[in-house]
């Protein structure tokens, strides 16, 4: 009994070490995100605020070029605006608003946190729950795509960057509108790689990849990248497509959240369907 | 007593905020990034209880996950470095040292035993961490890749930081 008591002695920072791998281990397979336990939720607080309060020192020294960034969406966006346009017909005409419905609104939001080195990158934004940032919801910017919300407290959120292992997006090609799905290799952040394309389609290099608008989180058409290389694949019958991202992920400043109001009818609906099934 | 613990709360937060806030910002190469942190558990005293090192490596990594949005990588591989050093101290030291104060650092070790000191925890460290990371051998020549240049970037800032902060007499 006295050496096994001993033994204990000796060796408790062993038993200590399983203890504390065994949590990490669980920490990483849940969800290879941590749980929205109450822990993690209040780190995620502390994170964030201690992330925004550096970020402000960062951010003097990016001013210039995202207010470029900035004023070149301003430009487009003033270009579309009504009054830019000058009526070439005589014919006058009503514009009736009602047969239109809002689906998707934009929340804006900054980036306070980022990496790009990682295998697996993910975002932090300054917008939370009480901003009306929810799971799963969509994020682009200016330029193209960014990535999902995974992660939401009260005055932040995470977002899981196009740029992990796990990031599957349904795209198209805009020139032959094929659909197929974008992942990334973990090789380098400004390509990306696209799969599940059927080879029997003609595709060129330097076509434009586009979202393809059937998943509920993100509108159709917002921009991903071009083609600059694909090869196909003998075996598989799919071609194998590297793509260079429009975004630079790296110097990413602001952002938007997408919010699709038709997402629960059309979530509701799928389920609806899966049972009948 | 208290001064060590002191010594080493200050060690803690600014190797934290080193780490969180400045190295993991940097985007030198797409393989290359260097994770100083495994420094705090090196620079700990020869005399460091075992459980306590493990206990501290534990939270020294799991402080690098949250900040960094990272679900345990760095706790899992820092704590495994916790538990393995304790082993290479009695390697590198007389046992009249193990029970003093002495913080492994150039003056104490002489530079080449300390290089091959930090080169065997990092890259043990770096190894763990980045074949967790991808958990897949699929890409196994990038993973290495990844290793290697980490580590030599590590190393380097290790050995560049204790020249800083521990000048040797002459």
């Amino acid at each position: 009994m006295h050496n096994l008591i001993r033994f204990f002695k000796r060796n408790s920072h062993i038993f200590l070490f399983i203890f504390l791998e065994g949590l990490s281990i669980y920490l990483i397979s849940n969800n290879t995100f941590y749980q929205s336990t109450a822990i993690s939720l209040f780190a995620n607080e502390l994170a964030g605020e201690t992330n925004l309060r550096f970020h402000k020192i960062e951010h003097y020294f990016s001013l210039s070029s995202s207010n470029e960034a900035l004023v070149k969406e301003n430009a487009r966006l003033r270009a579309q605006i009504a009054s830019s346009y000058v009526s070439y017909t005589q014919k006058s005409f009503i514009v009736n608003d009602t047969v239109y419905k809002q689906q998707f609104e934009y929340i804006d939001a900054k980036i306070i946190k980022k990496t790009t080195n990682k295998r697996n990158n993910y975002f932090m934004l300054n917008k939370g729950r009480i901003h009306g940032v929810e799971k799963n919801m969509g994020v682009i910017c200016p330029d193209g795509i960014v990535g999902v919300v995974v992660l939401v407290s009260d005055n932040f959120c995470y977002v899981m960057s196009v740029l992990h292992q796990d990031s599957r997006l349904n795209i198209k090609d805009a020139r032959t509108k094929i659909s197929g799905t974008l992942i990334w290799d973990g090789k380098n952040y400004l390509n990306g790689k696209l799969i599940d394309i059927p080879s029997s389609i003609p595709l060129q290099k330097g076509d434009t990849i586009i979202t393809s608008g059937f998943s509920e989180d993100f509108p159709q058409g917002i921009l991903v990248g071009k083609i600059t290389s694909f090869k196909k694949d003998k075996g598989t019958g799919l071609y194998n497509v590297d793509i260079r991202f429009f975004v630079d992920y790296n110097k990413l400043e602001y952002v938007y959240i997408v919010k699709n109001f038709f997402k629960n009818e059309q979530k509701q609906l799928t389920n609806n369907f899966v049972k009948n099934e | 007593m208290s001064r060590t613990i002191l010594l080493t709360a200050f060690q803690f937060i600014l190797i934290a905020i080193f780490q969180i806030f400045v190295l993991s910002n940097l985007n030198i190469l797409s393989f290359c990034n260097p994770m100083i942190y495994v420094w705090f558990i090196i620079l700990l005293p020869t005399s460091t209880p075992k459980w306590i090192v493990v206990l501290l490596s534990f939270i020294m990594g799991y402080t690098i996950d949250v900040f960094s949005g990272q679900s345990g990588i760095n706790a899992l591989s820092l704590t495994f470095i916790g538990v393995i050093r304790g082993g290479f101290i009695s390697l590198f030291f007389a046992d009249k040292d193990t029970q003093s104060n002495l913080r492994p650092s150039i003056k104490d070790m002489g530079f080449t035993n300390f290089l091959i000191f930090v080169s065997i925890i990092v890259v043990i460290h770096h190894t763990i961490y980045f074949m967790v990371e991808a958990f897949s051998f699929s890409e196994f020549f990038f993973i290495l890749l990844r290793i290697v240049l980490s580590s030599i970037a590590s190393i380097f800032l290790i050995l560049f930081f204790d020249f800083l902060f521990f000048k040797t007499k002459r």
